[in-house]
């Protein structure tokens, strides 16, 4: 088992951090406070193949394997976890399920033009009543000549605003003898497709997070991804690899948390020395690097057996559980070193803090992992 | 097709390394490496003279395994091979040693080279000996500390700022130039290019014996220097004050500051006050 990263892994995370430093370090702040997607950086990053991560060459891809790919989300939130969030989605839960499941006409129409970002995606699974119950979708999907047609809204859609492709998840044939889900690939120009207002978030709040509203959406048949009923499948097939990005997301912020705390301890002085030179502050630094280090092995190591080709969901909700738990509390110690600084917008601490939180919630609750986990270890340890 | 060959070095990322005040050093040990700035910049010009003319792009560099990461940041930028030159004698080399085996290698591995890059200086030793000597060894007209080139036809046509004069220089190829920071913006490595240098990148490893350099050579044509310290320059602040009558003050302070006075003004006051 290799526990150090790789020449390549390490030169990739070389390479974001460079881009993030330079590109996102600046703008992270004011995008965070005026809620703006950054358009002109994220062209730069369709330059790079930011939205083809795992996506094969033939198809403009980069063709990373997964911990590259969660090294690449980690740097991007370890300075804005908002444009890490719009890669992630887009990559984990977008990209990942038309490779995966779609057929080769789907491929070719969109794996391409995904892979180089002039498509951005979104993943369309959560309503008022669904969401953790993911079987519990109301939006429908009725049968009329070659199309379906949609109808229903879709709630707190990442990359809403601004996606030009949405995965859909809908009831097909509702009043039909056997009502079965299913994922439609639907883009954003199709008639009846139409956003929300961007929601006013806590956190995140650089990423358009919207509703979407179909309303008599007609798709076409050939754009069912998977069978027709496969919907359910699809959805937790992909969720293992979102959890996977977002564990990636929330490892980043807790990283920059927690270099920010290190950095601001050696600068504050208080009774003439230091506060890093305070036991207290040493204690909660101790305890912060620890946890950082133990996700990143927990995370790294669903990603190695997603590599394996081997079953990762059970690893992907620990490291999804876990990380999102560790941003939470290490964003909210570095705070509490900052003192009432911060606490002030001001300094970078205080908006990871607020965009931590939502590590725990969205692509399945801290709940929801844990009952994965707990299914896992209730029949796999037999005793 | 042109044949470029740029020489590339990995320093530490000396933002992230803590120095020790008593040694006088550098924390390697806690180094992580980073293709130094200036090698970027030359590598990024040989890219555009790529982009340009058909060229062939050949990446070297001379330094520990870890250094191989640099060649493969050149080839996930656009270089088309690399050769990583790699021995445990080559450790300790200076600037000196560095050129002339470099040389060696160029002379041996790709002979038929039309243009030599190199990086003006480096961050951590700040020398920029080694693109000149390296030229010297090879007997090739050279420029240092160029902003901007052109090629017409076999000529090179190369601009510097030196001494605050703006010099245009021209030379016939083969030929080397070290590029400055002033231009040739190093552009961002895609991350498709990035898995590819690893994937089906081409680098030949070659250690002292691959390029003919043996113990007793390095021993008579190797490092010719040593660096007894290394040391953090301080600058101090000082407050002076000057008391009397206003013809003493300005007395005072000419007398005790008029060569610094001259140089800030570039004019010699003391040959000023003889001529009166």
């Amino acid at each position: 088992m290799q526990l150090n990263p790789s020449m390549k892994h390490e030169l990739i995370r070389k390479s974001v951090r460079h881009f993030a430093e330079t590109e996102l370090a600046p703008i992270a702040a004011e995008i965070d406070r005026d809620a703006v997607f950054p358009r002109s950086i994220i062209d730069k990053m369709r330059a790079l193949n930011y939205f083809g991560l795992q996506v094969p060459r033939e198809f403009g891809g980069a063709a990373l394997d997964t911990i590259s790919t969660a090294i690449v989300v980690e740097e991007l939130s370890r300075v804005c976890a908002a444009v890490g969030l719009c890669v992630t989605v887009h990559n984990g839960v977008a990209v990942y399920p038309v490779l995966r499941f779609g057929t080769r006409e789907q491929k070719q129409q969109y794996l391409s033009r995904l892979a180089n970002g002039e498509m951005i995606g979104a993943f369309s699974l959560t309503e008022a009543n669904a969401g953790s119950d993911a079987g519990s979708v109301e939006t429908t999907a009725v049968k009329i000549n070659d199309d379906y047609v949609l109808n229903g809204t879709k709630i707190f859609v990442t990359n809403g605003g601004i996606c030009d492709l949405a995965l859909i998840f809908a009831l097909v044939d509702p009043e039909g003898a056997r009502p079965a889900n299913g994922v439609f690939i639907a883009e954003s120009g199709f008639p009846g497709f139409v956003r929300g207002e961007v929601e006013n978030l806590c956190g995140m709040r650089a990423n358009p997070v919207s509703s979407l509203f179909l309303e008599d959406c007609r798709v076409p048949e050939k754009n069912i991804l998977g069978k027709k009923g496969d919907g359910l499948k699809i959805g937790l097939v992909t969720l293992d690899n979102g959890r996977i990005g977002i564990a990636a997301q929330a490892l980043g912020l807790a990283q920059g948390a927690l270099e920010a705390a290190v950095k601001y301890a050696k600068e504050r002085h208080q009774f003439k020395k230091p506060i890093s030179s305070q036991q207290t502050i040493q204690n909660y630094l101790a305890d912060m690097f620890t946890e950082v280090a133990a996700a990143r092995l927990l995370l790294y190591r669903a990603c190695a057996l997603k590599d394996e080709g081997v079953r990762f969901g059970t690893e992907a909700a620990m490291a999804k559980l876990y990380c999102s738990k560790v941003a939470t509390g290490v964003t909210s110690l570095a705070v509490q070193i900052h003192g009432g600084y911060g606490y002030s917008k001001e300094y970078d601490v205080e908006r990871y803090f607020r965009d931590a939180k939502v590590t725990e919630i969205y692509e399945g609750t801290s709940e929801i992992q844990r009952m994965v986990i707990a299914r896992a270890v209730l029949s796999e340890m037999r005793l | 097709m042109l044949k470029l060959i740029v020489c590339l070095k990995q320093v530490p990322i000396v933002t992230e390394l803590p120095w020790d005040e008593q040694a006088g050093t550098l924390r390697r040990d806690l180094a992580s490496g980073m293709m130094n700035l200036a090698c970027l910049h030359a590598l990024e010009a040989a890219l555009q003279i790529k982009e340009q003319y058909s060229a062939d792009i050949l990446a070297i560099t001379m330094g520990p395994p870890a250094a191989e990461e640099v060649v493969r940041e050149a080839i996930a930028l656009g270089a088309d091979r690399g050769i990583h030159l790699c021995d445990r004698i080559f450790a300790g080399s200076d600037t000196y040693a560095t050129s002339w085996m470099l040389a060696r290698t160029i002379k041996q591995e790709c002979p038929d080279y039309d243009l030599i890059l190199c990086g003006s200086y480096t961050s951590d030793s700040e020398t920029a000996q080694v693109g000149p000597q390296l030229a010297e060894e090879l007997d090739l007209p050279a420029a240092a500390y160029i902003e901007k080139l052109e090629i017409h036809g076999r000529t090179l046509r190369v601009r510097r700022l030196v001494d605050n004069f703006r010099e245009t220089l021209e030379m016939e190829f083969p030929a080397l130039v070290t590029v400055s920071l002033e231009n040739y913006k190093p552009r961002y490595a895609g991350l498709s290019g990035l898995e590819a240098a690893f994937d089906t990148g081409n680098i030949d490893r070659l250690n002292a014996a691959d390029v003919g350099i043996n113990k007793s050579a390095i021993e008579t044509d190797g490092s010719r220097t040593k660096v007894r310290k290394v040391f953090l320059r301080k600058a101090n602040k000082e407050n002076i004050l000057l008391t009397g009558t206003a013809a003493n003050v300005v007395g005072d302070f000419l007398s005790k500051y008029e060569s610094k006075i001259s140089w800030a003004i570039g004019k010699d006051i003391e040959e000023d006050r003889n001529d009166e």
